[in-house]
């Protein structure tokens, strides 16, 4: 048995899983033919057996997170204010519907793990009508919550099974009310889990509760700066092998949505070298400078079509390349970050095993000429050794 | 009354947004402040989260007049707002111009009413009267209860 309080960390990734003691940090790529906790302990049987199953501690971000869809009544505050929670909980949104049209948007064929309804100020009722219930019976959805107007909500929880009624995300005012939501979604993504057959085998070897791997990561921010040289503001970018995340400090949003916390964090699900290869291709297909991104690397697409480690150090640096034009002006996913004001990007994940700093400084260079029209360098940070997996893993451990 | 108000386009004069938000609210109107730099579609979203019965824009730097032309095409594509009042004041349009020229283009471009430099009280007595003959009766209701014109006094001015 190792020393009594020696934490053992474990984050299960898509494409690689890593085991962290105090002293060595190993990595493995995932054999897909086994169970995660056989695959574990084939591959890292002696490590797991020095600890006690209370100082295990596991995340992971295997299954990709939840998703939902939103239906509310405006861009501007319905839906983005839901977006904006339901990212910070790390739920992915595929698809949001303006209720007015709601009638001209086809139905999701998918599973959606959870519809949240949203619009209207509490003294603004009557926004909803039988054109909802009617759409949420066509729909093949998990769960349903309600956290639009009050009077309203009545009357949808008596037609709607299983609504679950929150106070509204819009006060009077037109801000924003995070917490009740996000706390909703925050639990049901946990649920979901520790649902999940292959994680649940892991509960044979810790007795903590599995967080997701986000989580975990957004518990280090707030540290970095003792462990790195990291000037704020800054981004962090955790190009994985399926989805790449993206934490960056509020102080970066060009937008009046006034929250609680000092940082936000944007899950783009299909984008990610190894599992999500396709869409990156497709993304990057339907990205006009891909090209001549491709030219500055000096390959042609047919690169796309290679299994090769050449090949795969080209999608990763293509994927910093779409995911920066994904928060830039350019291609505006849900947040345009002010890019030209960050000081530091700070890059961990399966992209510091690959890239070195000058490959991935080359690529940054080149979003900033060719999208911003700017000479600004930022500083590129490369957490290659996963010291901020374990910063957030270790504080969380620590708080528990 | 529900009021959106708010200044419009890249425009970041602030100071008679907050003598409006203030005369308003004396009035007895129930406001929704946008504040500066708002752009249309927030204008209306907030009308429709709000289920307002004005929206009463501001514009001084003089960049009003391209997005009022938006304003019937933008408003063509909400199924609830159809009884919104349209109001907006302010300068509007680039050196003085003149009212006689500026009122009627407007009013083309889906407004009520329409203050070209005219100062906000006179500006918001026109729509008190425009309310009485269009919305008899509704003014004043719900909300605050009947507030008396005189509490506009306690605005500073
Ligand atoms: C202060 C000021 C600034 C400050 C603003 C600070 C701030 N955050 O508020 C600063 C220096 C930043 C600034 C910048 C600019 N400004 Co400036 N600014 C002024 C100034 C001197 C005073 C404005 C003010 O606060 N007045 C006091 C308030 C109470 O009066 P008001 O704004 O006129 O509003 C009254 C009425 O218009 C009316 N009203 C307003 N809205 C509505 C709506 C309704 C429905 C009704 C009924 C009435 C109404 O009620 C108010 C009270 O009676 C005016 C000139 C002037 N003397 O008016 C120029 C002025 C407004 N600015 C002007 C310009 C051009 C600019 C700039 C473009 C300059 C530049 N080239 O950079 C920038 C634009 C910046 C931007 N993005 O908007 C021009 C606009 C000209 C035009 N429309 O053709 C003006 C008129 C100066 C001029 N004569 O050229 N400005």
């Amino acid at each position: 048995m190792s020393n009594m309080n020696e934490k053992l960390l474990i984050d299960i990734g898509s494409t690689y899983f890593k085991v962290s003691t105090d002293n060595s940090i190993e990595q493995h790529f995932r054999d897909f033919n086994k169970q995660i906790l056989d695959d574990l302990t084939h591959k890292c049987g002696d490590t797991l057996q020095r600890y006690d199953s209370k100082n295990v501690h596991i995340c992971s971000s295997a299954n990709g997170g939840l998703s939902t869809l939103i239906i509310g009544v405006t861009h501007s505050f319905s839906l983005k204010y839901a977006s904006n929670i339901a990212y910070n909980a790390g739920i992915n949104v595929i698809d949001s519907i303006i209720f007015q049209d709601i009638e001209d948007y086809s139905i999701p064929s998918d599973l959606i793990d959870v519809v949240i309804i949203v619009g209207g100020i509490n003294s603004n009722g009557g926004v909803f009508d039988e054109r909802l219930t009617s759409y949420l019976a066509k729909l093949n959805y998990s769960s349903v919550v309600y956290v639009g107007n009050q009077p309203d909500g009545a009357l949808v929880a008596e037609r709607v099974e299983q609504l679950v009624v929150l106070p509204n995300i819009i006060d009077d005012r037109l801000h924003i009310v995070e917490e009740h939501l996000k706390d909703f979604l925050t639990n049901l993504y946990q649920q979901d889990i520790e649902g999940k057959e292959d994680i649940k085998h892991l509960y044979q070897i810790t007795d903590n509760q599995i967080y997701s791997t986000p989580y975990v990561v957004t518990k280090s921010l707030p540290l970095i700066h003792g462990s790195f040289p990291v000037t704020d503001p800054f981004i962090l970018l955790d190009i994985g092998g399926a989805t790449t995340d993206v934490h960056y400090s509020k102080d970066l949003v060009n937008d009046n949505i006034v929250t609680e916390q000092g940082f936000d964090r944007l899950v783009f699900k299909k984008l990610g070298v190894y599992k999500s290869r396709q869409s990156l291709i497709f993304t990057a297909e339907n990205n006009e400078f891909s090209y001549e991104l491709l030219m500055h690397l000096k390959v042609t697409e047919n690169i796309y079509q290679e299994h090769s480690e050449k090949a795969t150090k080209v999608l990763m640096q293509l994927a910093i390349f779409l995911v920066l034009c994904k928060m830039s002006h350019y291609r505006p996913a849900y947040v345009t970050l002010r890019l030209l004001t960050v000081n530091s990007i700070v890059f961990t994940g399966g992209i510091t095993k690959v890239l070195t700093t000058e490959d991935i400084e080359d690529i940054v260079a080149f979003f900033y000429r060719k999208i911003l029209n700017s000479d600004h360098k930022p500083v590129t940070v490369l957490d290659s050794g996963y010291n901020i997996w374990t910063l957030g893993a270790k504080e969380h451990a620590v708080c528990l | 009354m529900k009021v959106v108000t708010g200044v419009i386009g890249n425009d970041i004069h602030v100071v008679a947004n907050r003598l409006m938000d203030l005369s308003l609210n004396a009035r007895g109107y129930e406001v929704f402040n946008l504040g500066v730099n708002t752009y249309l579609e927030e204008f209306f979203d907030a009308a429709v989260e709000t289920g307002a019965d004005i929206l009463l824009i501001s514009s001084l730097n003089g960049e009003a007049e391209g997005w009022a032309r938006e304003v019937k095409l933008l408003k063509a594509e909400y199924k609830s707002i159809d009884k919104l009042i349209m109001m907006i004041g302010g300068n509007l349009t680039v050196g003085s111009g003149n009212a006689e020229d500026i009122v009627p283009r407007y009013q083309n471009y889906g407004f009520n009413l329409v203050c070209h430099q005219v100062d906000l009280n006179t500006g918001l007595d026109m729509l008190e009267a425009y309310v009485d003959e269009h919305r008899p009766g509704e003014r004043g209701k719900g909300e605050l209860g009947n507030v008396e014109h005189n509490t506009r006094e306690q605005v500073p001015s």
